[in-house]
This record gives structure tokens, sequence and C-alpha cells, in this order.
């Protein structure tokens, strides 16, 4: 439903006329200096910061051992429903997994508000902050947020040494064109909005659990 | 090193505290300088251009580079004022027929430690003092002019002298020009939880290449009853063996 | 007469400058975030390379604003989000007004916007009897006391468990023995949830506006951004028009450098990406997208080329965190949506200089907030500029214009100078041993009141060097 917008013409008008006077350029040292040390073993430093962030990082090496973890991360929740993204690499895992858990998979809809855990995929892995990148692709918006642990699958060929590759990589892929949502996400939901005191599992998930397999 | 100085004496020391800037002299001597005083030298305008009055403060500037103008080196026992020849004189004078003596000045113009150290090249003074003490570091030395080890350096090298460490000795007093009496409260606060640090520390003196600082903080210090002193750096470097 | 706003803060900066309580909570917050703060600058190699690099990230973005905008938008717009440029306040509330009484929303779930706050929008929905829920942490409790928020990245830090326990007993209806901070958030999360799954707008800031890919950029810890643009079927964007960056590989730069002057964070844990609402083939997302991009006075800011870059302002708090005024008199003193060093500097050009020109007095100029800057800002020289603005647009009090027209014609003529000042320290000498040091007959009372009286020598160093000093 188009609204007028009369003012859009005047601010970009406003703009424009004050950007007339330009400003010189401050003064420093090089921008093109390095600013991040480089990334020598991306696995290391990904393990290392998903742990200084409160994540639970498990290798594995094959699809079995990946279900092995599944299977005990959701023995350790309290029953109810499990929201899957829905991918046949995730249909598989589940399935070995033999839970007898109702299921809600991400072609049905979003996650209900009840959801104990939200199992996904990841578009990638960043090293340099220990983050999983998601995007819509990843079973929705919900699908990391909602419930109060969320379980990431990964491949060790996802792994990427920093940010400015992982977003340089989701720019030129395209996706950000097709998905309305993507997401770094380091770590579980927490606040220090009390004296500063770090309480983990604020309005997201209390629990972020990366499952990643290194092997086919 | 620069044979021959001319002494830029800020207009409140002048009037206010001479001693600190008798001992600059005596401290400039001591390590060979010949020590000029234009006598005709007033203020350099900070107050004015800090309180926003940079139409006053202007013929003040120009003033101050007519009279410093011809120097080869003019020293200040102040990082404050420096700043304001040096930082602000560029651009409190950017229209001014004289801005570019005055980048020149401002090129040449340094605060006494800075000069010591940087310029001199001796952090020796032969000093002696036997007391403790604690410094502060003043905000115009340490951010505008970028002095954080110069005057420690001659400090660590006065006899007897036992430097103590200032918890958030980065922090200012709280003395800001026309903010400490515009204000007070805020003023006082801060210079109260500087005194808290100094105290702290235990130091009999406390220190700083600024006199406006210390003005402030003494008079905090002793309106609190506190123990510590203040003294400026020129004060101590200028103390030779009694 | 009421009290103007220039009084209000002297009064307010009086009693909270010597409330201990308030210091020793001030104090332990902010020496907690310097920790984590210097730890976070150690993660990069070349912290001032950061800064420098952001620095002219943000340049180039407001050299090219109106391009920018424009190519935002078009992407928006390709995704199926409406874009609303509003000229003002009353124009960013009334489309988001519009939206909610055309939909018949009843609750809103907000996540934290320093924008919605400076356009008085939830008060706007409230007039409609929306119920809008504040869903930061530090938001919702300074929202429960009816408090604007007393920092931008953290509301409620002057407040501690005990007082926050309190505050939930007394609103909430519930006890949280021994002020537990797990239980106070757990509680929280309780009546914040059942808001976010029945609220059908949800409302949110945006930390960077992303030009070549058109998406927002929100950086959340709790997760509450998350649910308040994911759950609710419409999500209503509030930002201001300076927050673009070019390029999405900006923010790889500028994620980390918020986060660390913000809470020493090497990230924060939600650096979420939103461009439009759900789009065919996804799980959820909200049907509608708005971003309202507010001017309010910015394009007045751009105008000014000396001040401009006060635009590159990223909203990360460490100006506040580091000032030792912010310290001392707290955030709620100021009266202003900004508050602290940046507040100081940006309030004039948005709600007048007349009116907040005080703000630009109220500081030592100390510059402890450029050097901690992350884009490089140089704040207090901007407070420098606000002063002389002050001044030449007669703002300041006529008593004291004529003051420094005194001052000058005395610094203009030494031997004026010396004469006065003379003469005034053997007055004041005179006074002093009369014990009337800091009495209302002392000019020097607004110094002496305070501290101990000024020291006066007999004589002044010029004339001991007359004297003899020369040598």
């Amino acid at each position: 439903m188009p609204v007028e917008n009369p003012s859009r013409e005047l601010i970009l008008e406003r703009i424009r006329a004050g950007l007339r006077t330009p400003v010189a350029p401050h003064p420093g040292p090089r921008s093109d200096a390095v600013i991040f040390e480089p990334i020598r073993n991306p696995l290391e430093r990904f393990q290392q910061e998903s742990t200084a962030n409160l994540m639970e990082c498990t290798l594995t090496s094959d699809l079995a051992g990946a279900a092995l973890q599944l299977g005990k991360i959701l023995d350790s929740l309290p029953a109810g429903e499990i929201f899957l993204q829905d991918d046949p690499s995730l249909r598989r895992l589940i399935e070995l997994t033999k839970t007898q858990r109702p299921l809600r998979w991400s072609s049905e809809g979003a996650p209900r508000e009840a959801s104990e855990a939200t199992v996904s995929l990841a578009e990638a892995l960043i090293a340099q902050t220990g983050s999983v990148l998601v995007t819509a692709e990843c079973g929705g918006r919900g699908a990391s947020i909602v419930a109060p642990c969320h379980i990431v699958y990964a491949h060790a060929a996802q792994l990427v040494p920093d940010l400015e590759t992982a977003l340089g990589n989701l720019f030129r892929s395209g996706k950000l064109v097709r998905n309305s949502f993507a997401c770094v996400i380091s770590g579980s939901s927490r606040t220090a909005d009390i004296e500063k005191i770090l309480v983990q599992g604020a309005h997201g998930p209390r629990r972020l659990a990366v499952i990643l397999q290194t092997g086919r | 090193m620069p044979r021959k100085v001319t002494l830029f004496v800020p207009c409140y020391v002048d009037q206010l505290l001479p001693e600190v800037a008798a001992d600059t002299v005596r401290v400039l001597r001591r390590i060979g300088c010949e020590v000029e005083f234009p006598e005709n030298q007033t203020c350099c305008g900070q107050p004015a251009f800090n309180t926003g009055y940079w139409n006053d403060a202007r013929p003040c500037a120009e003033r101050f580079v007519r009279v410093f103008g011809g120097a080869e080196v003019v020293v200040c026992p102040s990082g404050s004022c420096t700043t304001m020849v040096r930082t602000f004189y560029p651009e409190l004078l950017s229209s001014s027929p004289l801005r570019d003596d005055a980048i020149e000045l401002g090129r040449h113009t340094f605060e006494l430690s800075e000069f010591l150290v940087k310029i001199a090249g001796v952090t020796e003074l032969g000093a002696t003092f036997p007391h403790t003490v604690t410094y502060h570091a003043s905000c115009h030395g340490l951010r505008e002019l970028k002095l954080r080890d110069e005057p420690l350096e001659l400090l660590r090298k006065v006899k007897g002298l036992k430097l103590l460490e200032l918890s958030r000795s980065e922090e200012c007093c709280g003395f800001g020009g026309t903010f400490a009496t515009k204000f007070a409260d805020i003023s006082v606060a801060m210079g109260n939880s500087k005194a808290e640090c100094v105290a702290a520390t235990g130091a009999e003196f406390v220190t700083a290449i600024d006199s406006s600082c210390l003005l402030h903080l003494e008079g905090v210090l002793r309106k609190r009853g506190k123990a510590a002193k203040t003294i400026h750096l020129a004060g101590i470097l200028a103390q030779e063996k009694p | 007469m009421s009290e103007t706003s220039a009084q209000e803060f002297l009064r307010k900066a009086a009693v909270k400058s010597a409330d201990l309580v308030h210091r020793d909570i001030i104090r332990q917050g902010i020496e907690s975030y310097d920790a984590a703060h210097l730890r976070g600058r150690l993660r990069f190699r070349d912290w001032d390379a950061a800064r420098q690099k952001c620095r002219e990230i943000k340049q180039e973005a407001i050299n090219h604003l109106d391009k920018y905008l424009l190519q935002f938008e078009e992407k928006v717009r390709a995704r199926g989000g409406h874009v609303f440029w509003a000229a003002n306040a009353q124009e960013a509330c009334q489309y988001v007004t519009d939206i909610a009484r055309r939909l018949g929303v009843r609750t809103v779930v907000k996540s934290k916007s320093m924008v919605t706050e400076e356009i008085h929008l939830s008060p706007a929905l409230e007039k409609l009897d929306i119920k809008v829920w504040e869903t930061d942490l530090g938001e919702f409790i300074v929202q429960l006391r009816n408090e604007p928020p007393y920092h931008i990245v953290t509301p409620a830090m002057h407040l501690n468990r005990a007082q926050i326990a309190d505050l939930f007993h007394e609103k909430l209806g519930e006890r949280i023995p021994g002020n537990d901070p797990t239980k106070l958030v757990a509680l929280a999360r309780r009546r914040l949830r059942q808001s976010f799954f029945s609220a059908e707008m949800g409302i949110s800031g945006a930390n960077f506006i992303v030009a070549d890919s058109g998406v927002i950029a929100i950086s959340t810890n709790e997760g509450n951004g998350r649910l308040c643009t994911s759950v609710p079927r419409i999500h209503v964007v509030v930002t201001g028009i300076e927050k673009v960056l070019p390029r999405l590989e900006d923010l790889a730069v500028f994620w980390p450098v918020l986060a660390t002057s913000g809470t020493g964070q090497a990230i924060t844990t939600y650096s979420t990406l939103i461009g439009g609402p759900r789009q065919a083939g996804e799980a959820d997302g909200p049907d509608e997208f708005h971003v309202v991009l507010v001017d309010n006075g910015r394009s007045r800011l751009l105008a000014d080329a000396e001040q401009r870059e006060v635009l590159h302002c990223i909203r990360c708090g460490a100006c506040l965190n580091t000032c030792p005024v912010y310290r001392s008199v707290g955030g709620h003193t100021y009266g202003t949506t900004y508050q602290g060093p940046i507040g100081s500097v940006l309030t004039p050009h948005l709600a007048g200089l007349r009116q907040y020109q005080h703000l630009s007095y109220a500081s030592s100029l100390c510059g402890a907030c450029t050097s901690v800057c992350p884009v490089k800002i140089d704040l207090h020289h901007h407070l420098l500029h606000n002063r002389r603005n002050a001044v030449n647009s007669r703002g300041s009090k006529l008593g004291e214009r004529m003051m420094f027209r005194l001052w000058r014609s005395t610094m203009l003529h030494p031997r004026i100078f010396v004469f006065l000042s003379s003469a005034g320290r053997r007055l004041l000498r005179l006074l002093y041993r009369m014990g009337l040091a800091g009495s209302i007959v002392d000019p020097m009372r607004a110094w002496n009141r305070y501290r101990s009286p000024v020291p006066l020598p007999a004589e002044s160093f010029r004339s001991r060097w007359r004297k003899g000093l020369a040598g």
C-alpha cells in the first residue's frame, strides 16, 4: 500500500545541499594497516572462541558420531517437541538418533513457542569470533532463537577464517538478495544489565551446541 | 641543544604562583640555557577561547604571536597553555594574517618537560627531593601534546624521590578552566575523586605539569584536610642538595 | 517562572555529584566495563587502525549519504519492504501509529532503540491504548520505573540488584529471594515471553543500514531484538538517516569495534541482518516490513561541515563511560535522550543550541571522550565549537560578555594587566585577612566557596624578574 511521502525529496534535497560544502579527510594512520591478527588455524581458533562464547562445540568424525552427539543432547533436554530445518542431511541425522520426540519441520512453518530445541544447519562457521552464520534458509528466523536450546550441525569445510570472508561470501553468493534474514550468532543468549553480571539465557537459547563434523 | 630559551609564563602563574616560573628559570639555567622573559607578555587567550569568546581571544592570540614571534624556542611550564598555542592557534587564527606565523610559533613552543626530554635531551638535572611523590597526568599535556612518559622520566631521575603510582592517574582532576566555577559542584566532585586516589597512595606530594590542576587540587585537598601537598614539576626539578 | 534546562541540570548535578551511593554503583559498573574494554582492545592487532578505518568508512558513507540511502531503499523495496522518510519526530510517529491503527495493533514489543526515545514513539502509541513492552532487560527495568534510559547502552546501570528486585516485587508481584540476578532475568524472560508471542508489531532500531545489501543490522545480546523481529506480524524499524554503511563487508570491522567499545565483547551475541518481510519459501518472519528513516535535525548537522563527523557516531557509549562528568552526575541529569559527551555535542543540533548550550560548558574539556571514540569524532573540540557558536549567536549572558570584553582590553595592555592584577591581589589579601574568603563579597567566591583560597603572593613573577632574577 503506497503512502505519500513528501519528505523523501525534501530530506534528499537537504542532504545534497549540505554536502556541497566538502570536508577534508581526517589525518591519521593508513587504513590499510592490518587490523586483526591473521588466523593461522581456523579449527583451533573456532574451538577457542566458541568456548569463550559459552557455546558447546563437539568435534565428530562422521555422521554416526554426529547422530550420537545429537542424541546425547536431546536426551539431556526435558520432554517436548523438537523443531528442525527441513533438510535431507538433518532428516538422516535425526533418523539415526532414533528419538521418539515429536518433530516439527521448517516446511511446516515457524517453530512453536514451546519447542524444547531447534536443530539447524549453518551457512558458515567463523573462526575469528567463534560464530555461526545462519540465514533464513537455515529453518527460518525462529530456528535459532525461539527454543531454550539451539543445535547446529555443521561441517569443518564450512569454516571460514574471519568475518570479512564470511560477509564477503554471503554478499557474493547473492543469498541476501533471496533471504530476508541472516545472523552471526556468537554464543548463547545473555545479558549483563544487572550490575554488569553475566547471566545466560535472557530471551534466546540458554544453550548453543555446535556439532562439528570433520570427516565425510 | 638550543642555548637561548624564551620563557612563556602563563598569566595566572605570573600573578599567583611566581615560584613555579622562578623554578622553571632555575632548571633551564642549570642545563645551560640563557633565559629570556619578554616582559610585555600577558595571556595566551585560553580563558576566552575555551569559554567560546573567540572574537575576544583572537586579538590576544595575535598579540602573543607578535610578542613571541622572533623566538628560537619558547618554553612554558604548562601543558595547557602550550596546547593553546600549538593546537588551538591554527584554528583560532585560521583567517588571520598571522596564521602562518602562529603555526610556526606552535612548532617552537614546548611544555617544560617536553623541552627538557625531547628537545634538550636531558633527564638528569641533578635535583634532590627526598620525599614520596605521586604524579597526576594533566589532560592537555597527556591528550593534546601526547606527553605521557616525559614528566615521569624526569621524576625517576630525581635523587631521594620515591615515585608512587596514582590509580586512575589519567582521569581529569576537574579543573577545566571556567568549568571549575560554572559547574563547581561537578568540578569539586571530580577533585574529590582525585583527592581520594592521591590519599590512597600515601604520598607526601602530588605533582603535575600544570599549575591550574594543582591549584584546584590543592584547594580541594586542603578543604578536605588531606595531608598531601601539591608541587609543580618545576618545583621538584629545581631542588638541589640542601 | 519554570526552570530552564540549564537550571535543572545544575540542580540535579549538585545532588548527584554529592550522592556517594550513586557514585559507587556507577563506579563499580564502569570499572568492570573498563577492564573488559581494555581486554577487548587487545584482541585487535591495531586498535587505532581499526578506528581510523571505521572513521574513513563513515566519512565515505556520509559524503554520499543520498546515494547510499537510495540504494538501500531500492533493495528493501525489491524484497517487498516499505521505506518511509520522516523529516521530524512527528512524521515518524504518525507513520508508525497509522500502521498500528490500520492493522488493529494492540500490543507492541520493542527492542532497544535510542531513535524511538528521541522521537517519543512509545507515548504516541500508548495514546492509542496500545500496550508497549520494552524487551531489552535494562529498558524493561527503566520502563517499569517510568524513567528514561540512564545510559545509551546500559539503560539501568544506576540500579543495583536489590533495587531491581524491589521493583520487580512491586510491579510484577514476585519476590526473588536473595536478589539473585539469574532469577531476576528469568522472571523478566517469563513476563516478556508472553508479550513476544501476543504482539502484532515489533519495533526495533538499527545499529547500521547497509546500502549495498539493503539490510539493517541489529546487535543484541539477549535475543530480544531477534524475537521482536521474528515473531510479530509486522516489523517496523525506526532509525536515523546517518546509520549508513556502504558495504556489507564493512561490518567485519564495525561489528567488533562496536562490541568492543560498547561492552568489551569480541562481537555482540546476535549480529542480525534483516532486509524485508518473510520471503517466499521462508519458514517464518513478519508479513510487513517497514523502515522509517528519521532526519529530525540530522540533515541540519550535515550542513555544518565543521561538525559533520558527529554523524559518524555509532552510539557505542564509550564516551559516556570514560567521561568524568558523566561518572559524577549520571545519565538522568542531562535531561536529554543522548547523554554524556556525544549527547552534549549532538543535542544542541537536534533540539536547539539556546536550550542546550549549557551541556557544552559542562565539561572540563579533558578529551578522554575523543581518545576512546571508535570513529574518532573530535568530541571535546566540538564542545568548544558549540561554545563558540553559542556566544556568537548571543546566547551568553550580558555580564559574561562584558567581562570578557574587559578581560581582552586588559590582556592587550600589559601595564593595565600588571596594575589590575597587583591591585586585585592586594584587595583580596585584605579581604581574606578579614576572613571573608568565599563570602558573598569575595570576587573569587565561585572558586573559594568550594576550595581553600587561592594563594596571593606579595610579588608577581615579572616583578621578581625585574628585581634581579633576570640575572
